[in-house]
């Protein structure tokens, strides 16, 4: 069946069997997608449902019940008061706002190297890529131990110093978060390596051909050829990135457990420590609805660029 | 405006060798078409003249200036990529101003020249048009336009039109044509067809597996190919190859095709055939030239294919196989049945049994 004849009145009739094969495809259909409806839409709707309760599992009554402890919208007046969520908000964004650009500029700055070739290069690559690989948990304690006051870091200052360097970097409130990052960039830099030498190595090479015989330097053609090329594998590198730092926890909780005080307490780590020292479930509910607000504003708009991205 | 010089031009990689010892003079504002199939060593040949290869051995001269240590953005080579690489995330605009922005020419002067330029070659309306969803032929335009405006003494073009349907290759071959007679530079066009190159080019060079096999115009190579893959390769269908044997009878040397007949040989042939060893000869013609209504030989009639303006006649006998191109108005022969028809004997070329090289001594 073709549509190539749509310019008659005619052919209308030809689509007639069309439509009645997708409203029987839907029907078939229909079970498996309410399914999928179902475990993507119930969590956030018990979470909408239980953040206007005061329910907690210590309650003693179970969840579907909660609506006996409602509390409409407390929880989020509540919120919005929070001075500790919004410390925690923006150290989490500052965060964000620290080792996302530092790790794509090291990234891209790595794939410029790796795209082309050079002796050692697989070696090279594969070492680069163990960070990466390395469980949190495991960076967690390896980064605990490098920070210690009589650790591998201040040893290696202390080679520029007269005097042996003591710091405490991970009780220090104002250096904890350094630590915190440095370790963040660690680890993740190679990811954004490896999703910006893939965007690299697909810049067609005869663009790039063309650049040069038209006198292009390498700055020029680096910016006006191979960078808006990767426009869309830069976004998802960048979005991956920027939502993973709000689930940044488990390295940073084993290297200061959100402390000294709150000095390096993040999102995640603020809601489990609610969740787990505190016990308020519902209110964690709230908090984890205005994150999941907030990352879909970031995806939407990251897959919104993207596809403007993909028309050119 | 400029010469360039192939000396002794080599390229190997690794074992395999792309091109051997080519020796290439393209003339100031000459129109060259480096003709071949796959394989041959035309894009190589076209990439060292670019700079994107290294020569393993041999010159490359632009003027009498060796330029094999020039790097391609100095060379002052226009390249319109087979594919045309135009920069599908910039307007029109931004893709020719490309070039004279990398180059530090004055915003004033790029205005100015892109406005000449897309007057030229009508691309002022769409000027400010993003170049992702453009056609084939502007595209082209655009990628002539692009490396055109920064005035390269040397155009290189490969296969530009190896992308484009049947239909639309005319009207391209006649663009790219007039765009040249405009430009007036040395353009070296890569192509597999021979059509294109027998329409466009001033002189054709045609190559097979690396090696330069002849050079000359359009009709020097269709008339008098160097050897039996250049007789083939031109004309669509090539020339015919038949095996043949020398006979002398009395004072006349004729050339024999065991069970098809045998030709007379003109004068010019008799004395290029003393060069031979044995008896054996490759005998050639033009399927154009079968004459209909002549005699002497005879061959069995296979398939008879009816294509519009002319007949291709497909002939056989024992292990020889020949084509014959008829036009539309003479009596077509029967299939499945003997055909007699004669060849004149100045359209008649011979080639050296081993080497498969054209006797010498042309009647042209």
């Amino acid at each position: 069946m073709t549509n190539v004849s749509t310019m008659t009145p005619v052919a209308d009739q030809p689509e007639a069997p069309a439509k009645s094969g997708a409203r029987l495809g839907l029907w078939l259909t229909l079970p498996a997608q309410l399914l999928v409806l179902f475990i993507a839409l119930f969590p956030i709707l018990m979470q909408v449902y239980i953040s206007l309760t005061d329910w907690s599992p210590l309650d003693g009554i179970p969840w579907w019940r909660a609506h006996e402890l409602w509390i409409g919208l407390l929880n989020y007046s509540d919120l919005i008061a929070d001075s500790r969520f919004w410390g925690a908000m923006w150290r989490t964004l500052f965060v964000m706002a620290v080792c996302v650009p530092v790790q794509f500029l090291l990234g891209l700055g790595l794939a410029v190297l790796f795209v082309d070739d050079f002796r050692g290069k697989r070696v090279l690559y594969s070492t680069l890529l163990v960070p990466m690989m390395v469980v949190p948990a495991v960076a967690g304690y390896m980064f605990f131990m490098l920070f210690q006051s009589g650790g591998p870091v201040n040893d290696l200052l202390s080679i520029f110093t007269s005097d042996p360097v003591r710091i405490a970097w991970l009780s220090d409130p104002d250096l904890a978060l350094i630590a915190v990052m440095v370790a963040d960039i660690w680890q993740w830099t190679p990811l954004m390596f490896l999703i910006l030498l893939a965007g690299m190595i697909s810049v067609p090479q005869d663009q790039q051909m063309a650049a040069i015989l038209l006198g292009a330097s390498w700055w020029r053609r680096f910016f006006t050829i191979v960078l808006p090329r990767m426009k869309s594998i830069i976004i998802i590198a960048l979005a991956i990135r920027v939502i993973e730092i709000f689930k940044i926890f488990d390295t940073l909780f084993i290297m200061t457990g959100g402390g000294p005080g709150v000095a390096t307490e993040t999102i995640s780590v603020y809601i489990y420590k609610v969740t787990q020292q505190e016990l308020i479930w519902s209110y964690v509910a709230a908090i984890a609805l205005a994150i999941l607000i907030v990352l879909s504003v970031v995806s939407v708009f990251a897959i919104k660029r993207m596809q403007r991205g993909q028309e050119t | 405006m400029s010469e360039i010089v192939l000396e002794s031009l080599g390229k190997t990689f690794g074992d395999f060798t792309a091109l051997a010892d080519m020796n290439l003079t393209i003339a100031n504002g000459e129109f060259m078409a480096l003709l071949g199939p796959s394989g041959c060593g035309k894009s190589t040949t076209m990439n060292m003249i670019a700079g994107m290869l290294r020569p393993s051995c041999g010159a490359i001269r632009f003027n009498g200036q060796d330029v094999v240590d020039v790097p391609m953005a100095k060379r002052g080579v226009g390249f319109v990529f087979q594919n045309y690489a135009i920069f599908t995330h910039m307007s029109v605009r931004e893709n020719l101003a490309y070039g004279l922005r990398a180059q530090g020419v004055p915003t004033a002067d790029i205005k100015k020249r892109i406005q000449a330029f897309a007057e030229l070659l009508q691309l002022e309306s769409m000027l400010n048009r993003r170049a992702a969803g453009l056609s084939v032929n502007i595209l082209q335009r655009l990628a002539i336009g692009r490396s055109a405006i920064l005035e390269p003494a040397i155009f290189l073009l490969d296969e530009p039109l190896s992308n484009v349907d049947a239909a639309f290759r005319a009207v391209m071959r006649s663009e790219l044509k007039s765009l040249q007679g405009q430009f007036g530079q040395t353009m070296v066009y890569v192509t597999h067809d021979q059509l294109e190159a027998m329409t466009m080019a001033d002189r054709i060079a045609v190559m097979d597996h690396g090696k330069l096999l002849q050079v000359g115009t359009p009709l020097e190579i269709y008339n008098n190919p160097a050897d039996t893959f250049v007789a083939k390769f031109i004309g669509a269908p090539g020339m015919n190859i038949l095996q043949g044997r020398l006979s002398q009878s009395a004072d006349v040397a004729s050339v024999g095709v065991p069970g098809v007949g045998s030709i007379p040989l003109s004068p010019a042939l008799q004395s290029a055939v003393r060069q031979l060893t044995g008896p054996e000869v490759q005998v050639g013609f033009r399927p154009e030239q079968v004459n209909v209504a002549g005699a002497g030989l005879t061959m069995h009639v296979g398939l008879v294919e009816r294509i519009g303006a002319r007949t291709i006649v497909h002939l056989e006998r024992g292990e020889t196989t020949a084509k014959a191109v008829l036009p539309a108005d003479v009596a077509l022969p029967k299939a499945q049945s003997d055909w007699t028809f004669a060849v004149p004997q100045e359209d008649i070329r011979l080639f050296d049994p081993k080497s498969g090289q054209a006797l010498k001594a042309r009647t042209h």
